[in-house]
């Protein structure tokens, strides 16, 4: 059985030191463009996500917590720029009602959905119980018009994205907001992730190391679970319904146990 | 031969020469009776009334020479002589059971065959030939692999040539067709074209001293990783005893001791058993299976101790262990494409977590579970169809104590594919290791080796990758057009036997432009390097956008379907023609696939015998003008054996088995009692070898040829003598006192 095997970090934590001494030279920096990134859509007249340091500090978390490498310096890209397609994520974060997209948005969002791209949707100024804010409703409403054809659904902490890395029982930003994520499925994956909870709020911190916005009402526990939340969207965004596969993994090991004589 | 004879003249029909001589009996009769009454001369009347009768009936008849040139012409008759593998076995003399057989139809040739047309053909596959002579210890003429006669007899009776007066059947009776126990209504229809009688000989009775595998069925059709049910059909024949005999089914693997699938006792009743094994195949594909068992002391023919199964086992999904050093934009995108694949099933294992992480919680708030590298590469390896390593470091997670592992499996018939990134290859710790040596690039494993060069670049097509059928799909796509990549894992020399597919464009090795993506054959099975660790950019790119990202999964449809031995990137279909009899040339047939039979220059056939370490056969083959060609082999030694076909990057596999004996040799009693049965319910007669020559064969024929016909004497002197003669028996009659 699986459970059998030796616990992960005491596996690993011995094996660290004789690896600086034998190990040839690793290719550092090799993996930069094919890692983590919290590229931030913008859309209209946007010059900048709600929270601009919440990306970079989103990158660092993911980087200091799991083995996934990320930008630490997010890139930006408009909705209409033909580089939408040079990655699989977008984030897309705001505080005020954004104009309707042009047909260009439209379709380079449609290119990038198409590809399997996957992107979060984070209203920065929703109410304080979590109603969505002129962003949250705006968006909803654009992203209906690039997807005309996919539902919205309420995605729960029974969904792969609230156990991908971190067991959550919730979704929470920099305030509470409802427990669960809306998101729209397609091809069996969720590709737009709605959240009214500002999670770049929770994660903007300033050049200090000061975090730029209190966050309501957990405080710093709510903060360590909003930044959890950004770790297991990262996860979700690169591994997708990998935690699924682990639940059944003991299964289909013992089902192969069985029928090998 | 000129004969001659006398005759009535020609002009004469049957009729009237009776008529005559009944005319001429009754008038003699007649005067016998008329003498009666007289009292003086009766012998003189009676002679030369008998010489008038006879005059008179000459003058009739007018006789004459017959002339005429004759010749014998034998009935054909027809041997049919066994060619089948089995009569190499010995006889009750302890020759060869063809020496026996050529021996009776030279006793044929000398005895009641001499005066008749024999044709002696041989029988075993289809319709018969001319026999050989064999010379010395030549095998040619205990070649086939079968003895249909049904099918020789068939030939006979649609044969445009005539029709012979008889057949001759030499053999040991152990016939695949007819079968054991054919009725006698069966044996007759084999007869019913031609309705001649068919003589049986028998040039062995005696059954050998032999414990053998005489046959193996398997239940239903093979798949990998699925039981299987087989069924041994063991015998034990002649004065051998056996009352248990131990049976074994190991699978034969190249590079890799034959691994045992299932064993039993096989306990044996009226010399026979049945056993009922169960055995699962890992890998899909030809695999080899070796039934065998452990003959007790005395047994004469080893051979048959042994049976050599090819099994072509499919495969329900293919089973692909997926493991990742860490989650990147190029895990994602495999990842995905391997999920959405229904004929795949993925286990995948992802490093989530290292240890310099900080991840700010405790275990159980944390949605992970050990790396279980121990189980995944010991016991459940060989489950797997497809391994693919993914910037992965073997280091840190004890990997190393299992890369002998992860070659064995390679060699065995495993697929193999390392996806680069900073924790792969040189990096990754494989230089040196076992496993580098199933890999089809070099790794430096110098202190000093270069993990990666980070500069951007656009791999560049080489002219086998061009050409590879598993590129073609991501060429429908993207036709010479790649994405750039972030950099590229330094990797070296392209191994013997392997294909560089693309190539750097300034990095270069001690032969040439440094390999991105290689490919190669490593025993049974075969390994991909990909040194980049950017192939999602086919998804998401410019490109990726251009062709709605499909060119990502055109590129690994190729390389886990080439991993697969999947017939689309196959460059060949191979199949035996004919069973491989050892110490014969046999053939192969290759059906090159379209793209490969557009490759231009030479093919090269690479023979390997597995179940026994021996250099491989290399052998040249010309481009043929078609789709097909026909592969000479040499003659092999007995036993398991692998064929690649080379064909520019890409190659196909078949594997085969070269038995001695095969299916004949399976059961080596003589069947006396249905060469009896075959000559009974034909007509025949059923002979052993020593009174071959004393077989009931048809009489040949008399046909004459140039008949002359010549008178004795002119019409008119049998006319003038016959009534000369008439005058003088008138003068005596009436001196007799005759009117």
């Amino acid at each position: 059985m699986l459970g059998r095997s030796l616990l992960f970090p005491s596996l690993l934590v011995g094996v660290v030191a004789g690896v600086n001494v034998v190990a040839p030279h690793p290719a550092r920096g090799f993996g930069e463009v094919g890692a983590f990134d919290p590229r931030v859509l913008l859309t209209g007249s946007q010059t900048a996500s709600a929270h601009p340091t919440a990306p970079a500090r989103w990158s660092t978390e993911l980087v200091q917590r799991t083995s996934a490498p990320a930008r630490v310096h997010p890139s930006v890209v408009h909705a209409d720029d033909p580089s939408i397609v040079d990655a699989p994520f977008l984030y897309w974060s705001g505080d005020a009602e954004i104009a309707s997209l042009t047909n260009a948005e439209v379709s380079g969002l449609r290119r990038f959905f198409s590809l399997g791209g996957v992107l979060l949707v984070d209203d920065a100024a929703p109410t304080a119980n979590g109603e969505p804010s002129a962003f949250g409703r705006s968006a909803r409403r654009e992203i209906a018009r690039v997807l005309p054809e996919s539902a919205r659904i309420a995605i729960g902490a029974d969904h792969v994205v609230f156990r991908t890395f971190y067991f959550l029982s919730r979704a929470e930003g920099r305030i509470e907001g409802p427990p669960t994520l809306e998101g729209i499925a397609r091809g069996g994956q969720v590709q737009v992730l709605f959240t009214e909870h500002d999670l770049g709020g929770a994660l903007a911190q300033g050049a200090s190391g000061i975090w730029e916005e209190p966050v309501i009402p957990g405080g710093e526990v709510q903060r360590e679970h909003a930044i959890r939340l950004a770790v297991n969207i990262a996860m979700y965004v690169l591994c997708s319904n990998y935690k699924d596969d682990q639940v059944h993994a003991p299964y289909l090991m013992r089902r192969r146990a069985i029928s090998t004589p | 031969m000129i004969t001659s004879t006398l005759g009535p003249s020609a002009d004469l029909s049957p009729w009237a020469i009776g008529a005559a001589c009944v005319l001429g009996a009754a008038s003699f009769g007649a005067l016998l009776v008329e003498m009666r009454r007289g009292e003086r001369g009766r012998p003189m009347i009676a002679t030369t009334g008998l010489l008038a009768t006879i005059m008179v009936l000459a003058a009739v008849l007018r006789p004459a020479r017959i002339s005429a040139s004759e010749s014998v012409v034998g009935a054909r008759i027809v041997v049919l002589a066994d060619e089948s593998r089995s009569m190499a076995l010995a006889a009750d003399d302890g020759r060869p059971r063809s020496a026996v057989r050529d021996d009776v139809v030279a006793r044929l040739r000398r005895g009641s065959g001499r005066e008749a047309r024999l044709q002696v053909l041989g029988f075993g596959v289809g319709a018969p030939t001319p026999l050989l002579v064999a010379q010395g210890n030549d095998v040619t003429t205990t070649r086939a692999p079968h003895s249909d006669l049904a099918a020789a007899l068939r030939s006979l009776s649609v044969s445009a040539e005539e029709r012979p007066a008889a057949i001759v059947v030499v053999s040991d009776g152990r016939l695949d067709d007819p079968p054991d126990g054919a009725s006698k209504t069966a044996l007759r229809g084999l007869d019913e074209q031609l309705r001649v009688p068919i003589h049986t000989v028998a040039v062995a009775q005696a059954a050998p001293a032999d414990a053998s595998v005489r046959g193996v069925t398997a239940s239903g059709a093979a798949v990998a990783h699925v039981p299987l049910p087989v069924r041994v059909e063991v015998g034990c024949s002649g004065t051998l005893t056996c009352d248990e005999i131990p049976v074994t089914a190991r699978e034969l693997r190249e590079d890799a001791p034959p691994a045992l699938l299932a064993s039993g006792t096989a306990h044996l009743r009226d010399g026979r058993a049945s056993l009922d094994l169960t055995i699962t195949l890992d890998r899909a594909g030809t695999r080899l299976v070796e039934i065998a068992i452990a003959a007790p002391a005395g047994d004469t023919i080893p051979s048959n101790d042994r049976r050599l199964v090819v099994l072509d086992v499919a495969r329900d999904r293919v089973r692909v262990l997926h493991v990742a050093g860490r989650p990147t934009n190029d895990v994602r995108a495999l990842r995905q494409w391997l999920k959405s694949d229904a004929s795949v099933d993925v286990v995948a294992f992802f490093i989530l977590r290292t240890p310099t992480d900080d991840v700010r919680a405790t275990q159980n708030e944390l949605a992970l579970i050990p790396f279980p590298v121990d189980e995944l590469f010991t016991e459940h390896l060989p489950s797997f169809d497809a391994v693919v390593l993914q910037d992965f470091d073997a280091q840190p997670y004890h990997l190393e104590k299992y890369l002998s592992n992860l070659e064995r499996y390679v060699r065995s018939g495993g697929g193999l594919a390392m996806v680069g990134g900073q924790n792969s290859f040189v990096a990754g710790g494989y230089a040196g290791t076992p496993l580098a040596e199933v890999l089809p690039v070099e790794l430096d494993a110098s202190r000093d080796a270069t993990g990666a060069d980070t500069s951007p670049f656009v791999p560049e097509w080489t002219d086998e990758g061009r050409a590879a059928p598993l590129l073609a799909p991501l060429r429908e796509v993207v036709g010479d057009d790649l994405p750039e990549m972030a950099g590229a894992n330094v990797l070296g020399e392209v191994r013997p036997g392997s294909v560089a597919l693309w190539t750097h464009p300034t990095r270069t090795t001690r032969s040439g432009k440094m390999p991105v993506l290689a490919i190669g054959d490593e025993g049974a099975g075969r390994a991909i390097a990909l040194g980049v660790d950017g192939a999602w950019a086919l998804k998401f790119s410019a490109i990726g956008a251009r062709t709605a990202g499909r060119a990502h999964g055109a590129l690994w449809d190729g390389l886990l379907g080439w991993l697969m031995h999947d017939p689309r990137f196959e460059a060949a279909r191979m199949e035996s023609v004919g069973a491989c009899i050892a110490n014969v040339p046999s053939t192969l047939r290759a059906q090159l696939s379209s793209r490969a039979a557009g490759i231009a220059g030479k093919m090269m056939l690479d023979v390997t015998r597995i179940d026994h370490p021996q250099p491989p056969l290399r052998i040249e083959v010309a481009p043929p003008a078609g789709g097909s060609v026909d592969l000479s082999l040499p003659p092999l030694e007995a036993g398991a054996y692998a064929a690649r076909l080379h064909v520019g990057a890409a190659n196909a596999r078949f594997d085969f088995a070269c038995e001695a004996g095969g299916d004949e040799w399976a059961d080596p009693r003589p069947d006396v009692s249905r060469l009896k049965a075959l000559a009974s319910a034909t007509g025949g007669t059923f002979a052993s070898a020593d009174e071959a020559e004393f077989l009931p064969l048809p009489k040949p024929t008399v046909v004459s040829a140039e008949r002359r016909v010549s008178p004795i004497a002119p019409p008119w002197a049998w006319s003038g003598a016959a009534a000369a003669i008439l005058g003088v028996h008138w003068l005596v009659r009436r001196r007799g006192g005759l009117s």
